[in-house]
């Protein structure tokens, strides 16, 4: 499948690198990567996995609330401030993970949402530790620094979104890389037919939480992000809004396929910005493009235009 | 040598008995057919052995170790493969791509970091079976688009990727052609060569061409067993199941 897939990861990697240039304005396209990355995360589980999480705000919010609190009481360094919230997102996997993969299809979908709603309810209650209602405010920006070798204020929008882009490009071709390993082969199995991958030797439980655990701390990943690029952490970041709104993207890219995602979290923002700016109303526009999305291109826009390309170069579907 | 055996083997769906009382024994390299009318308890013998299903009763020992309610993966990775009756397959993979992934299954699924394509010995594995089962050429398809006796064929290729001790058979050539059947006949007893096999099937000449030995179930139970010629002497036998069928 030729060139479009092979130099896919450099291809993304220069796009990105141009965006700011391309956006209205600069913090448009930080959003965009932040919640690409956040799609790409999401789709390690309902893509590869063939698990429809609706409730990934879950490790959005975790790593979000995490890294704004730490740095609130800890006064503690930028990287250790997004560890923070990887970590905790990862921790909020294992057991929420654990917990859902009890039972299958709907059910776990479910049970996704169930978990994700009450730590949103938590949040709102538990306000000396999250802000409560109206959100969590005033987290510190530390600036990007080794101690006794640099120190750059990175909030400034251009400087944050090549900070942020670091960080998406590392991710993406961490996850590239598990994706073509046995690993991520197992796990398109397991999407594929979990009943034989079980006979033939594979664990499918654990590796299935593996998924959810690596999916999650992606996930906490760009809440963290998300939370030093606004300085704060709205409680909405937790509800369910925000979960349909990452499987939204997902199937607007296209799932299964490696960065149908994360081009549709950056068509799905560029569309909400630009109709958002004619009418308050911008869901009443944005709903009808999806439905006729879904129904004529299932396979989202990478996907429909990966199949196009394979049309022309005749060769079978392979990857990316 | 014995390399399977079952002792009173048992399963029970509610008031139904599917399996019931089974005393089963294959030796190693042996081709062993089960026969029977629908509804005999074949395939949940295989669910059991394969450990799908756990028995309400007896016990299964594989290669002189207990395996009564080890979990399928594992009951997998001692060496027992099954090759489905109703064809099960990765649908959205390359033919490639799924024996591939049953090779992979013998070494650890947690291997995060190193390329997939690039493989120790696994690709080579693979390819060595698809050339065995015919479809060298369809490497690149998706398993759903290879015709119905392809994918029979695939069946059986993604079973042997684990490289089994011991290979059970359903129907392998359900819904097969004659021509496509001999083609399977021939397959099978290549693939047979150095492995044991159990062998459920309908087709009469399929299986007194390739067993050494023959267990007939009815209504769960083990009516008879012994080799090609004994079966088809005995007047049990002819009268539940045989009777009714010409070879």
């Amino acid at each position: 499948m030729g060139w479009i897939t092979n130099r896919s990861v450099l291809m993304i990697i220069v796009v990105l690198l141009i965006i700011p240039i391309l956006m209205p304005y600069e913090a448009l396209g930080t959003q965009m990567i932040i919640w690409g990355l956040l799609a790409l995360g999401y789709n390690i589980l309902y893509g590869y996995t063939g698990l429809l999480s609706f409730g990934h705000a879950a490790y959005f919010g975790l790593g979000a609330y995490a890294t704004g609190i730490i740095l609130i009481r800890t006064h503690c360094s930028l990287l250790a401030g997004i560890s923070a919230g990887v970590l905790v997102a990862c921790i909020g996997a294992v057991v929420i993970g654990f917990l859902c993969l009890r039972r299958r299809g709907i059910y776990f979908a479910l049970l996704t949402l169930a978990f994700a709603q009450m730590l949103y309810f938590t949040a709102s209650i538990w306000e000396s530790l999250t802000g409560g209602e109206p959100g969590l405010r005033n987290i510190p920006q530390p600036p990007l620094e080794l101690p006794g070798l640099f120190s750059i204020n990175i909030y400034t929008p251009l400087r944050f979104y090549y900070f942020v882009f670091g960080f998406v490009v590392l991710s993406l071709l961490i996850l590239n890389r598990i994706l073509e390993s046995p690993f991520g082969k197992v796990l398109q199995g397991i999407r594929e037919n979990e009943k034989r991958a079980r006979a033939l030797g594979y664990n499918t439980n654990r590796i299935k939480w593996l998924s959810f655990i690596l999916s999650g701390a992606f996930s906490g990943l760009a809440g963290a992000l998300h939370t030093l690029y606004i300085s704060f952490v709205g409680l909405e970041q937790l509800y369910w809004e925000t979960s349909g709104k990452i499987l939204l993207m997902a199937l607007l890219g296209g799932p299964g396929t490696f960065f149908g995602p994360f081009i549709g979290a950056g068509v799905f923002l560029y569309l909400e910005d630009i109709i958002s700016a004619f009418t308050t109303y911008w869901m009443i526009v944005l709903g009808p493009i999806f439905v006729l999305c879904v129904m004529f291109f299932p396979q989202g826009i990478w996907g429909t235009i990966r199949e196009f390309t394979e049309r022309f170069s005749g060769s079978p579907p392979r990857k990316g | 040598m014995e390399i399977l055996r079952t002792e009173n083997l048992t399963k029970k769906f509610g008031g139904l008995t599917a399996v019931s009382g089974v005393n089963f024994r294959l030796e190693q390299d042996e081709i062993q057919s089960i026969i029977g009318p629908n509804g005999a308890g074949k395939s949940t013998l295989f669910k059991l052995i394969n450990g799908e299903q756990k028995p309400t009763h007896g016990r299964i020992w594989f290669q002189g170790e207990e395996i009564t309610g080890v979990e399928q993966h594992l009951v997998s990775r001692r060496g027992i493969a099954t090759s489905y009756q109703i064809t099960n397959i990765f649908p959205k993979l390359t033919t490639f791509e799924n024996v591939r992934l049953s090779v992979q299954s013998r070494k650890t699924p947690y291997n995060l970091w190193s390329k997939a394509a690039r493989d120790d010995g696994t690709n080579e594995k693979a390819e060595e079976i698809l050339g065995q089962i015919g479809l060298a050429n369809r490497r690149e398809s998706l398993a759903a688009y290879l015709s119905y006796g392809e994918q029979r064929h695939l069946e059986i290729g993604i079973a042997l990727g684990t490289d089994p001790v011991l290979l059970l058979l359903d129907e392998p050539t359900s819904g097969l052609s004659p021509v496509e059947t001999k083609a399977t006949v021939e397959l099978i007893r290549e693939v047979a060569r150095g492995l044991s096999v159990i062998l459920v099937e309908h087709k009469m000449k399929v299986v007194m061409d390739l067993s050494d030995k023959i267990t007939v179930l009815h209504e769960g139970k083990v009516i008879a067993q012994g080799n090609p010629q004994e079966i088809r002497a005995n007047e049990t036998v002819r009268r539940v199941y045989l009777g009714g069928v010409r070879e």
